[in-house]
């Protein structure tokens, strides 16, 4: 079996059927949360590899993701190819600027290498995504439109059909969240683990760290990047504000919040961060018990920040590590317990 | 022939030479020991060695090639593999998994292959899990081929450094500090195994510890560094009967106070102090008393069972090899580290697991290794910090009438004073806290002999003014002068107390304690043979292991040993009668 444990596959495609077909009775808004919370659990899943594989710290994931929009976007728009040339556009530029950062990390490490990624999520920002002199690239500060794409002759554009890309996103979030769960157990997901571990003792054992640590960042960055690229096809246009400096913070926060070392952290992650602000924007006012309230994307903030104080305390592994450790631990203790019974009878 | 050839090396860390051209050479098959005090520059030549530091000058070749400019990874895969002192094993990995990684690094492998887990992929990985499954099994480890190696006690974490190492194919392993944290029979163990490895694995190894036993016990060479230097090297008997190396470990003696002749002890301890008429041995009520002590780091127990007593007004002396648990003592007395078990009393009071500031409130000082002081802070700044303890402003001119140097240097920043007087700035500011006990630990490091010998004066200073002193120090001659008794650590535990006169007569004791008594014993191997009985001609035994039948190989070891010629030798004889 190509693509590891059969049980492990057919849950994928479960999960996979279960979540493609549920937007379909949707409103609008949601349907692009929907879509939305998919391109940010790419965006996790870029964190669960750099940060919970290899240890690495990186504060610009959102601009990976930034970079693949914008080169699909502008694939799309002024050289007018498919949709899916500007994919594979946008999946091998973020690689590349991931490979590109992670030079720096060859010598830093931690707060430091914390605070470079940080400025590099900054200048990407200011200087790249919002400002002129890029608008070759940025298509200005109106952002790239796109309108009547299709993904390999399958309609796809925002307006008519959303559930369309929303589908083929998921399918490969699928397909990468199996294969990061197969690179794990593998040679080479050790070799990254040893890394994350003691990088005196892996570079003294034969784990090339100059050749694996810019992997784990191009991988990384890729993998944000494909997410990315598929934005401007979901929202019918790219800008800068969904890729800024603030969006990088949130995903890492909510990487940790969930599970930094799990793959299904990353679609809890995702739907976490798409539809919870969303929803709080929509129902969050009104009136309790004669006093009006007004809950506005603010408290999204101030809820994460709230949150990931009490699962530090309460969590540590995250909200996916520790709940899956304590089912798989009643699990067995319910397997244990039912086998003595037979036993006995 | 030469496997590792070490020339000239030359390392520099700032203004400190950590390494002077040092060269050393180490044959295949051989275990080489490397011995040293602390700071003679061990760690940072296995450094260079394994690639993670780079010489200043020098070069280093392995198997004839040179290892300049060649990354840790390359050397690693030409047959290079090292343990740490530390444990560095990846801790939230299996032992399967930690066997793997070198392993793999040996093969070629691909990222995208292993992500698909293509067929190909996976039958390498099945022949790798094998292959760690059988080292594991050398070493007697199958039990925990599935543990995480971060949940496994130190004692066995020690052996999976070294099945890691083993995992990587070696040709040389290098070997630091493995007998760490190990108590007697353990270290018994390790130096069996060590020996086992090196009979089924072909390996050489070079070996750094501070535990002589081990040292004695599986080298057939040893190098003795000092101060960056090489001091001495030769066969472990003949180092351990070296002067120069003997002195490096336990300090010269004082050439004013000649070497105690037997049966006239007492005279000889009439140090300057003892004519203010304090008594010879203090007596009464135990200031401290410390009953049944263990204490550790993470999953390393470094001290257990330790008993040991300090009277008002006695200076006690510990003393041992490093490792051996001396500061981890004193830090569990201190608070700094929480004791696991055992109680501490001080004053009569029970102190077991007060924190750090409540228990020097209560007149202990500590003075740690590397003096705790602030380098920023002038002198007068220092001493006045002494005042956080007593609750009132303190007088720094009564530390001055003590240490006049201090007086001159008072507004000085404490980082620009030479090492011997930080020292005294350490002193005085615990002795400004007005103490009734002080514990200073390794006073003596890093510094010239006569200023060590000015500190240690100071030390009866305030053994007169009242102040029970406990002190740790490599230096034991120097600290068995001013001493009134003394403990002697040994793997982790005080194994024997005697006052510090008798020690002073019986120097074989300590000697026995820092360079290995356990070979001594009439039970022990003869070392010339180094108990391994045809250590001599490794190559040829190697040879001679293909072909000849074990019962006559044996009858050559015993031949030997009868003879007391080396089993090579007899081999050669032999063959060349077949011949003939």
């Amino acid at each position: 079996m190509i693509l590891g444990h059969p049980v492990r596959l057919a849950v994928a495609v479960a999960a996979f059927l279960m979540l493609a077909l549920i937007p379909a009775g949707f409103d609008v808004g949601l349907k692009f949360d929907a879509a939305l919370s998919v391109v940010w659990a790419f965006g996790i899943l870029s964190i669960v590899l750099l940060t919970g594989y290899v240890g690495q710290v990186s504060l610009c994931q959102a601009t990976f993701a930034g970079v693949g929009a914008y080169a699909a976007g502008m694939m799309f728009n002024t050289f007018h190819a498919g949709y899916v040339v500007g994919i594979v556009v946008g999946v091998v530029a973020a690689f590349a600027l991931g490979v590109l950062v992670g030079l720096p990390a060859l010598r830093l490490r931690g707060i430091t290498l914390a605070i470079v990624t940080l400025a590099i999520a900054l200048v990407f920002d200011k200087y790249v995504f919002q400002d002129h002199i890029f608008d070759w690239f940025s298509g200005g500060s109106g952002g790239w439109r796109v309108d009547g794409a299709n993904l390999l002759g399958l309609p796809a554009d925002s307006s008519s059909h959303l559930l369309a890309g929303y589908e083929v996103l998921l399918a490969l979030f699928v397909l990468v969240a199996l294969l990061m769960v197969n690179l794990h157990q593998s040679g080479a997901g050790r070799r990254f683990r040893a890394i994350r571990d003691s990088e005196l003792a892996a570079s003294t054992m034969g784990v090339n760290l100059t050749r694996y640590k810019l992997l784990a960042f191009g991988l990384s960055a890729g993998i944000a990047g494909l997410g990315g690229s598929f934005y401007p096809l979901i929202a019918g246009s790219v800008s800068p504000q969904p890729f800024w400096v603030f969006t990088s913070l949130q995903l890492s926060a909510i990487a940790v919040l969930m599970g930094v070392r799990y793959v299904p952290a990353a679609a809890l992650g995702g739907f976490f961060m798409a539809f919870v602000p969303d929803i709080l924007t929509r129902y969050g006012h009104g009136t309790f018990m004669g006093h009006s309230y007004d809950i506005s994307y603010d408290w999204f903030s101030l809820a994460l920040g709230a949150l990931l104080i009490v699962q530090l305390i309460l969590l540590p592994d995250g909200v996916w590590g520790d709940l899956h450790g304590h089912v798989a631990k009643a699990m067995a203790a319910v397997r244990v317990h039912t086998q003595r019974r037979v036993r006995v009878a | 022939m030469t496997m590792l050839r070490v020339r000239d090396i030359y390392v520099r860390f700032g203004g400190v030479v950590a390494l002077d051209r040092v060269s050393i050479d180490l044959n295949r098959g051989e275990i080489l020991g490397l011995i040293g005090p602390n700071g003679a520059g061990k760690t940072t030549l296995f450094n260079c060695i394994s690639g993670v530091v780079q010489p200043d000058a020098g070069r280093i070749f392995f198997d004839g090639r040179s290892l300049r400019r060649v990354p840790p990874h390359e050397r690693a895969r030409r047959g290079i593999a090292r343990t740490f002192q530390n444990l560095q094993l990846w801790k939230s990995m299996t032992l399967l998994e930690n066997l793997a990684v070198p392993m793999d690094a040996l093969g070629r492998r691909s990222t995208i292959a292993d992500a698909l887990g293509n067929p190909l992929s996976r039958f390498a990985e099945r022949a790798t899990m094998e292959r760690a499954r059988a080292i594991l099994h050398v070493l007697d480890l199958d039990a925990h081929a599935n543990s995480l190696a971060g949940d496994l006690p130190a004692g066995i974490q020690r052996r999976v450094e070294i099945a890691r190492a083993l995992a990587m194919r070696p040709k040389l392993i290098l070997l630091d500090e493995p007998a760490a944290g190990l108590d007697a029979g353990e270290t018994k163990r390790l130096a069996d195994l060590l020996n086992a490895v090196r009979e089924r694995f072909h390996v050489s190894m070079l070996l750094v510890d501070h535990d002589m036993s081990l040292v004695m016990r599986v080298c057939d060479y040893m190098y003795v560094l000092d101060f960056g230097k090489i001091l001495a090297q030769g066969r472990p008997a003949e180092i351990r009967s070296d002067r120069k190396v003997i002195a490096a470990y336990l300090g010269e003696p004082n050439p004013e106070l000649p070497a105690a002749p037997d049966g006239a002890v007492q005279p000889v301890i009439t140090s300057a102090d003892r004519k203010d008429g304090t008594p010879a041995l203090p007596t009464g009520a135990p200031l401290l008393g410390v009953k049944g002590l263990a204490a550790g780091y993470g999953a390393l127990e470094v001290i257990r069972d330790v008993n040991l007593v300090v009277r008002p007004a006695e200076i006690v002396a510990c003393i041992g090899a490093n490792g051996a648990g001396k500061t981890t003592t004193l830090r569990a007395i201190s608070g700094i580290v929480k004791p696991r078990a055992g109680r501490v009393f001080f004053g009569g009071r029970d102190i077991t697991g007060r924190t750090p500031e409540r228990i020097a409130g209560m007149g202990l000082a500590h003075i740690p290794e590397g003096r705790g002081l602030f380098p920023r802070m002038s002198v007068e700044d220092t001493l006045l910090l002494a005042s956080d303890n007593t609750g009132q402003r303190v007088d720094p001119s009564v530390a001055y009438e003590v240490f006049p140097r201090l007086k001159q240097r008072r507004w000085q920043a404490v980082g620009t004073l030479s090492g011997g007087e930080q020292q005294m700035v350490a002193l005085a500011r615990a002795l400004l806290a007005r103490p009734r006990l002080v514990m200073v630990d390794e006073m003596s490091q890093g510094l010239a002999p006569t200023i060590v010998r000015q500190l240690f004066e100071m030390l009866s200073v305030l053994r007169s003014k009242g102040i029970a002193v406990l002190l740790v120090e490599q230096f034991v001659e120097s600290a068995l002068e001013v001493a009134d008794r003394a403990y002697i650590f040994e793997h982790g535990t005080a194994g024997h107390e005697a006052p510090a006169a008798e020690l002073r007569a019986d120097r074989k004791l300590i000697s026995g304690s820092y360079l290995g008594s356990a070979v001594d014993e009439p039970a022990a191997i003869p070392s010339e043979a180094n108990g391994n009985g045809h250590r001599v001609d490794v190559e040829l035994m190697e040879v001679l292991s293909l072909k000849v039948p074990p019962s006559v190989k044996r009858a050559i070891e015993e031949r030997a040993t009868r003879e007391g010629r080396s089993a090579g030798a007899i081999a050669l004889e032999l063959l060349e009668g077949v011949k003939h």
